[in-house]
């Protein structure tokens, strides 16, 4: 149940919260077909760039939140230029903003690769749901060789990828964590500046209102993990632009040339707790282990990493702070999967229900990561 | 049971797999995706189906041993709301029932642990030392239950 006023939070999620509550009473939401899509991008070119045509449509593979489809936009002099567009289901996996996912994109251009954003439809009036257009970015999210992928929810990367990749996603991180956001134009963004502690106050209401709009069932360690997180609040010296998603998965990259060409899904970017980011990077789940030797992302050891991120960014890394946002990174892919995705899937509101009730079949392994988290607090 | 269970979720993976996958168009990615996770969650699902029954009385099993361990550090309501829980899941003797039985203690636990920070700092860290350690031990079997979507790099072998 909803708790009766939205607690503290960032205005834009205390939004979002509103908007998944409401869209609970809707009908069922069906995959979007090329027709539909044509049809819609054919009028809103019309309007857009008069003279131009759309082709080439294909439904995109991959992700598990929205849904993305390529395109040819050629214009009335005959130039053509490839397009994502990206639209909302009715609920998704994660519940975003794409008016936030749009300022953001726009903000990093030409210190972070990332696709450029050019058409916006934030509420839904062209593509009846909530839209953002982009310029396509080439590349692959993991490597081709499928003899390269091995279970687990991370992406195997290999020693070449490796080695030509982790530079380059350490460097974006840093540059991304040192963006004066204070003298950006982010108008949908509120930063956490009332209370040291608001940083993780904002974000951990945010996430118990998803969970209490959909969960299921409660579970013991979800419940001593929320309380824990509620009691251990960390204070945020210095708020950075968070991605929110910072991970292997979440990059493209060329395969031959080992270059990232676009860091992808800003659609969770916030002012935080740059711990946050790194929490999320480091969790175990997202990662590999060779041999008894841990690999976040398979890029870099803990300790490796946490070591590069100081250097580069001149930035210390608390390791209390960042032992909350380890516990906090668990506590929301739990939230995700058991309570989100599922309940997306519930309502008929997704295009692909089967395969969030597939990732709903992952939580046990958030629970296990609360538990052997919450064991190390425990022992000290 | 004629036919039974088994012999009719086979004959959908069969179709799916034999008839309606090949049909599609390379071009409907979407489709061909859902159908595999279709094909393969209808398989997981033929590999449990005995055990499920007896997975969820399990399930409830636990749920009572740690609501029952918490009784005692409970505040006044959380306790009275345990103790209710508690009574209900004895009766529970359907998949239903036990389910709800089931929800119905975590619930209660929930309220438990909402309350831990009026509880004194020895009953709060016996409490999360239950819970963690029930814990441990459930996650080990639902790793287990879960081990065939392949999500778990190292799955727990059978206890």
């Amino acid at each position: 149940m909803l708790m009766e006023s939205t607690p503290e939070m960032e205005p834009a999620f205390a939004a979002l919260v509103r908007r998944r509550a409401a869209a609970r009473a809707l009908p069922p939401y069906s995959a979007r077909s090329t027709e539909f899509v044509i049809d819609a991008l054919t009028r809103f070119f019309a309007t857009e760039r008069p003279g131009s045509s759309v082709g080439d449509i294909r439904r995109m593979g991959g992700g598990a939140s929205k849904e993305q489809f390529l395109f040819t936009l050629t214009g009335a002099d005959g130039n053509a230029a490839k397009y994502v567009l990206r639209m909302d289901p009715r609920a998704a996996i994660t519940e975003t903003d794409r008016r936030r996912e749009y300022e953001v994109l726009n903000l990093v251009q030409g210190v972070i690769p990332a696709p450029k954003p050019v058409w916006l439809d934030a509420d839904g009036t062209h593509f009846e749901q909530p839209a953002v257009i982009m310029e396509f970015v080439g590349g692959v999210t993991k490597p081709s060789d499928s003899s390269l992928k091995v279970s687990g929810l991370g992406t195997f990367l290999g020693d070449r990828l490796r080695g030509e990749l982790r530079g380059q996603f350490l460097d974006h991180l840093v540059a991304l964590h040192g963006i004066d956001w204070k003298a950006a134009d982010l108008p949908s963004f509120v930063a956490p500046t009332g209370d040291p502690r608001q940083a993780a106050l904002w974000s951990l209401n945010y996430w118990v209102e998803m969970w209490h709009l959909d969960k299921c069932e409660d579970r013991p360690i979800f419940s001593l993990t929320t309380q824990w997180l509620y009691d251990n609040l960390p204070e945020c010296d210095d708020p950075v632009l968070t991605h929110g998603d910072y991970r292997t998965g979440n990059y493209l990259f060329d395969e031959t040339g080992g270059k990232i060409t676009a860091v992808l899904d800003w659609e969770l970017a916030r002012i935080g707790d740059r711990h946050e980011d790194l929490g999320w990077y480091l969790m175990q789940l997202f990662g590999f282990f060779e041999n008894g030797t841990f690999r976040a992302g398979d890029l870099y050891g803990r300790e490796e990493f946490i070591a590069a991120y100081e250097a580069a960014s001149g930035r210390t890394v608390n390791r209390t702070t960042l032992h909350y946002y380890d516990v906090m990174a668990s506590w929301k892919c739990y939230i995700i999967t058991a309570a989100n995705g599922l309940a997306a899937a519930r309502n008929q509101h997704n295009h692909q229900d089967v395969l969030l009730t597939f990732l709903a079949c992952a939580a046990p392994l958030f629970a296990d990561d609360m538990c052997r988290l919450l064991s190390k607090d425990m022992s000290q | 049971m004629i036919p039974d269970t088994d012999e009719r979720l086979a004959s959908v993976v069969r179709a799916l797999t034999d008839v309606v996958l090949p049909a599609l168009p390379p071009e409907a990615g979407l489709a061909m995706e859902q159908v595999q996770l279709s094909i393969g969650q209808l398989q997981i699902l033929r590999g449990q189906l005995d055990s499920i029954l007896s997975y969820e009385a399990d399930e409830l099993a636990d749920a009572v041993a740690l609501g029952g361990e918490l009784r005692g550090l409970a505040g006044d309501d959380a306790a009275r709301a345990l103790d209710d829980a508690l009574v209900g899941a004895k009766t529970a003797a359907t998949p239903a029932e036990i389910r709800g039985a089931r929800k119905a203690i975590h619930a209660a636990i929930d309220v438990v642990v909402t309350t831990l920070s009026r509880r004194p700092y020895a009953d709060r860290r016996r409490l999360q030392a239950a819970i963690i350690a029930a814990e441990r031990r459930r996650v080990l079997k639902d790793r287990r239950w879960y081990a065939p979507f392949g999500f778990d790099i190292a799955p727990p072998t059978e206890a």
